[in-house]
C-alpha cells in the first residue's frame, strides 16, 4: 500500500522534472541571446547589445531562484 | 561520518559517474551564469567607443592639385590603406577610406549629371559622398571617414573615423 509520503515523494519528483525541463528551455534562450548579441557586435549592430544583455541577467536570476526552489524541496525530502 | 564519506567518493564507477538530477540543475545554472557574463561582457565591448582614431598627419596635396568633381588615391596611415580623396563638386574636400566594407574592393568616385557616389564594381555596392553612407548594395557598413584638414593650400589627413550603425 502506497503510503502519503510515497505519493508525496512523487509529486515533489514531478515538480523537480517540470522545474528542470524549464530552466533547460530558459538555457537555450540564453545560448539564443549570447549568439545574437555577438553576431550583431560583430556586425556592427549594437542596439540590442545592452536589453539582450539585461533579459540573459534576468534569465540567470530565474535559474537561481529556481535552484534555491530545489534546495528547499530537497529539504523537505 | 563514514556513510558521508562514501557516498561522496564512490569506489564503483558507475557510482562514481553516476550525476543525480539536482547536480544536473547545478551545473545548468553554473552554465546560465556563464552565458549571462558573457553576454554582458559583449554587451559592454560594444558600447566602448571606438569612433576617432588618430594617427601621424600625413600630406595627401595640395587643393590646386584636384579639380572640383575628380578624385585622388592616397594611402592612409599605412602604404596598404587605400584611400580617396574627393573634391566634390560644391567646392568641399572630403576623404574616405577606399576599402568597401563588403569585401574590401577598391571603391571608385563617380559624378555624372550632377550626382556623385562611391561606387563599387564588385557587387554595384554604392556610398553616399557626403556621408559614406551606404546608398545601395550588399555593404553592410558606412565608409570609414578620413579626417582631413587643409593647411593654407596644403590637404592633410590626421585620422580615420568609423562610425557604427544604430
Amino acid at each position: 500500500m502506497k503510503t502519503p509520503d510515497y505519493h508525496r515523494r512523487q509529486q515533489k519528483s514531478v515538480v523537480f522534472v517540470a522545474l528542470m525541463l524549464f530552466e533547460l528551455l530558459l538555457f537555450f534562450i540564453q545560448i539564443w541571446l549570447f549568439v545574437m548579441v555577438l553576431e550583431n557586435t560583430l556586425g556592427g549592430k549594437t542596439a540590442m547589445a545592452i536589453p539582450a544583455a539585461l533579459a540573459s541577467l534576468g534569465i540567470l536570476g530565474i535559474n537561481i531562484w529556481m535552484l534555491r526552489g530545489v534546495e528547499h524541496l530537497k529539504r523537505q525530502l | 561520518m563514514d556513510k558521508h564519506l562514501k557516498d561522496d567518493f564512490p569506489v564503483d564507477w558507475e557510482d562514481d559517474h553516476f550525476v543525480t538530477r539536482r547536480e544536473f540543475f547545478k551545473f545548468l545554472t553554473l552554465a546560465s551564469g556563464g552565458l549571462a557574463v558573457g553576454t554582458t561582457a559583449i554587451a559592454a565591448y560594444s558600447k566602448l567607443p571606438k569612433g576617432e582614431r588618430q594617427f601621424e598627419p600625413a600630406l595627401i596635396c595640395k587643393t590646386g592639385d584636384l579639380k572640383q568633381g575628380s578624385a585622388l588615391s592616397f594611402s592612409y596611415p599605412r602604404p596598404s590603406d587605400l584611400c580617396l580623396l574627393i573634391h566634390k563638386i560644391n567646392g568641399d574636400f572630403v576623404a574616405y577610406t577606399r576599402r568597401c566594407t563588403h569585401l574590401s574592393c577598391p571603391v571608385e568616385y563617380e559624378a555624372t549629371n550632377g550626382a556623385e557616389r562611391l561606387y563599387c564594381p564588385c557587387h554595384n555596392g554604392s556610398f553616399s559622398v557626403a556621408e559614406g553612407k551606404v546608398l545601395a548594395g550588399p555593404p553592410p557598413h558606412p565608409l570609414p571617414k578620413v579626417k582631413i584638414e587643409l593647411r593654407g593650400e596644403e590637404i592633410w589627413a590626421l585620422g580615420i573615423t568609423t562610425e557604427q550603425e544604430a
